[in-house]
């Protein structure tokens, strides 16, 4: 490569390079930036003043902000696996050949294309009390049985938990698909014509040729879980007695709803921080993988 | 579109009223914008709009509708105050707002256009929640105080009058349901979600029972004290999923409502304007068999209400204070505040019209409600009242969710943090 070459290159880039920096990285380093400041709308008086990490440590001490990280990695852990797990089997479902396969395919998108805060309102009246599907389902006519899902801790969380395995296994399982779509045909009629039954045609074949797309959904799953926003904020408002109310959430009440905005920006640092640390192990896990499966 | 229609329509009319009139020409009329929420009965308003802009030809009112829970309207309102918007003119207040906006210097110093003598024409409750260090910033619009509905039938039927203390208001309720074949029946109803609505109940059962959160004076935390502790344990042991049903630990207003217009509630806590609603056939099942009063109290104290209700503001940058006033004066004025009692069924903030005939005629219940208008208690005044309701709303609903929750621990816990919150709002004095 000669060094006009280069040049040429790096023109090239930066449109790219300009974009990233606009919308990226001067955000972030501007976040960064609040965070380190005491900054309370409602208290202009107090000025901006610079604070140093006062705000961090101020939440490393902060039970509520404990129990809102707990509640997120509860959260995380069991959205991921169920979305996994139930995104293998569609995707090894809708990979087979049958009629109506291109229907059904578009079909299962279905939840995943519809807006969160619309799928969110919709499990909330399924989840209601009085008059929800749910309750009617299980309990049909004898509403003195009905359960307020909503109104129980364990059951609020796990409420929002279903609704987001609902929205979101579908995108796991469209991620699988495409890893399921590259392997040959002739691996499995060869392990037919040896003899491999059912389960050992998925244990040799399918599972360790899938498992880089497994673990690219996984990358994708925990980050945007870590993320779950507007779930809690629709179907509880974070109640009751705090049981769903997940970092972002918590961030976004200290931020708007208090106008503690140093201290609501230093919660959401964190989590980007998190997602960043998750990411970067991902990435060197998944990288390796795709290269062991390449070779 | 309709606006547009109506913006057309108003030019045509001025211009063809600029002849021969004051106007020798179409003056461009002044916008004012009015941020607020949307009213439950929007034709009201819309009507008297209308008529303001008779009454103001040169003035053009446009509201800007914000979401209707009064947490979430509040982030849209800051933040645009916040951000120095100046095309807000005119925003509506909740009751709990005047010092945080007051105290940033976002809401206008109404003191000279508002002056004592006219303050004194308004019922003081509401007057002294937009007094912040001895000057004024808002009007009230119309107000709201916790009040105790109950089914006047049933309680006819079994001979009871309504309850004076909580304990009585369990007991009649469990008398009456051991009689009434109904299959789903409950005592009580009201609001225990986690949210702003999750204080005013509860400060109505802590204050019922002589106690308080704060000190006003000293700005110490007062939740671990015993009488808001056994106020708090009454709530968890006798009321949720005893006398009203778990569900209402998710409950607003509006679910809490529907179970008692639906007759599956004898007892009900909500704002006045629940009852033109429960008394509305179309949409109540128990029109006509609804009673209101005062909400009851625990033995040997005084029932208590909270303050609720709604104000203008100006914004302090608006560029249009006067017409912004003038816009404020016609809406808070005596037929103004009528029609949205008689037709929007809103609790007047004006003296003068409890005493109008034609209200008096179409709603004597309102008569009644004057005692808890009168008495309606205000939230902490802070200017960081949201945090320190945020820190309440946590440990209200800790304490009555869980059965076996430790609530002096909570107390504790949430007293040390609401002490911290004090201790920032202490920064500034």
């Amino acid at each position: 490569m000669n060094p006009r070459d280069q040049r040429l290159y790096l023109a090239f880039l930066s449109p790219v390079i300009l974009v990233l920096l606009c919308f990226i990285i001067v955000p972030i380093a501007s976040s960064f930036f609040t965070s380190l400041h005491r900054i309370i709308i409602g208290l202009p008086q107090l000025g901006n003043p610079f604070v140093g990490l006062e705000n961090y440590r101020e939440l490393l001490r902060d039970s509520v902000a404990r129990h809102s990280f707990w509640i997120t990695v509860i959260f995380v852990a069991v959205t991921t696996f169920f979305e996994l797990l139930i995104g293998l089997f569609m995707a090894i479902l809708i990979n087979h050949r049958f009629p109506g396969r291109g229907v059904l395919r578009a079909c299962v998108l279905i939840p995943w294309a519809i807006p969160t805060v619309v799928s969110a309102q919709m499990w909330r009246f399924l989840f209601n009390d009085a008059y929800g599907m749910i309750n009617y389902a299980a309990f049909g006519a004898e509403t003195a049985r009905y359960i307020p899902w909503l109104a129980i801790p364990g059951t609020a969380l796990s409420a929002i938990i279903i609704a987001d395995i609902w929205k979101t296994s579908s995108f796991a399982a469209l991620l699988i698909l495409a890893g399921l779509q590259v392997i040959p045909e002739e691996l499995y009629q060869a392990a037919k014509v040896d003899g491999a039954r059912l389960w050992g045609r998925f244990w040799h074949i399918t599972w360790p040729l899938i498992r880089p797309a497994l673990l690219i959904s996984l990358l994708f799953r925990t980050i945007d879980a870590f993320r779950v926003f507007d779930l809690a904020f629709v179907m509880t408002q974070g109640g009751p007695a705090d049981a769903t109310n997940v970092l972002q959430l918590y961030g976004y009440k200290k931020m708007f709803v208090e106008g503690w905005m140093g201290y609501g920006t230093a919660i959401s640092v964190c989590i980007f921080l998190i997602v960043l640390i998750l990411s970067i192990i991902y990435v060197r896990f998944v990288g390796r993988r795709l290269l062991e499966a390449s070779v | 579109m309709k606006s547009l229609g109506n913006k057309w329509l108003f030019f045509i009319v001025i211009s063809l009223l600029g002849f021969g009139a004051q106007y020798s020409y179409a003056k461009e009329p002044t916008t004012l914008v009015f941020l607020t929420w949307k009213p439950n009965q929007p034709e009201v308003w819309n009507r008297l709009v209308k008529e303001f802009h008779r009454l103001n030809p040169g003035i053009r009112v446009k509201f800007q509708v914000g979401p209707h829970s009064s947490t979430q309207y509040h982030a849209i309102v800051t933040q645009r105050l916040k951000n120095k918007d100046t095309n807000v003119d005119v925003f509506f207040m909740d009751v709990i707002w005047p010092p945080e906006f007051a105290n940033a210097g976002w809401c206008m110093d109404l003191t000279h256009r508002f002056p004592v003598q006219d303050q004194e024409k308004f019922l003081h409750g509401p007057i002294a929640a937009n007094r912040y260090k001895g000057k004024i910033y808002g009007v009230p619009c119309y107000l709201g105080a916790g009040l105790f509905y109950f089914r006047k039938d049933l309680l006819q039927t079994y001979h009871y009058k309504p309850p004076k203390t909580w304990q009585e208001m369990v007991d009649q309720g469990r008398m009456i349901i051991g009689g009434e074949k109904e299959k789903i029946l409950h005592i009580y109803s009201a609001q225990f979600k986690q949210y702003e609505g999750l204080v005013c109940d509860m400060l109505e059962f802590i204050w019922s029972n002589g106690g308080s959160v704060i000190d006003q004076k000293t700005g110490e935390p007062t939740l671990d004290h015993p009488d808001v502790i056994n106020a708090i344990s009454f709530v968890r042991d006798q009321i949720i999923g005893k006398a009203a049903p778990e569900g209402v630990i998710n409950y607003e207003e509006p679910e809490s409502l529907d179970l008692f217009i639906q007759g599956k509630a004898i007892f009900h806590r909500n704002w006045p304007y629940a009852w033109s609603v429960a008394n509305n056939p179309q949409k109540s099942k128990i029109a006509g068999k609804v009673g209101v009063g005062m909400l009851p109290a625990f033995a040997g104290h005084n029932s208590a209400s909270t303050l609720g209700g709604w104000q203008f503001g100006i914004n302090r940058l608006s560029r249009h204070p006067q017409e912004a006033w003038q816009f404020i004066q016609y809406m808070t004025s005596h037929q103004a505040q009528k029609i949205l009692a008689l037709e929007a069924g809103l609790a007047p903030t004006r003296r003068s019209v409890y005493n109008d005939p034609d209200v008096q005629d179409r709603m004597p219940h309102l008569r009644a409600f004057l005692p808890a208008f009168e008495r309606a208690r205000p939230r902490p005044l802070s200017p960081v009242y949201p945090m320190i309701s945020q820190e309440l709303q946590r440990f209200f609903s800790q304490a009555i969710v869980n059965r076996g929750s430790d609530i002096s621990k909570l107390a504790r816990n949430a007293s040390a943090r609401i002490q911290k919150l004090y201790k920032l709002g202490a920064m500034i004095k």
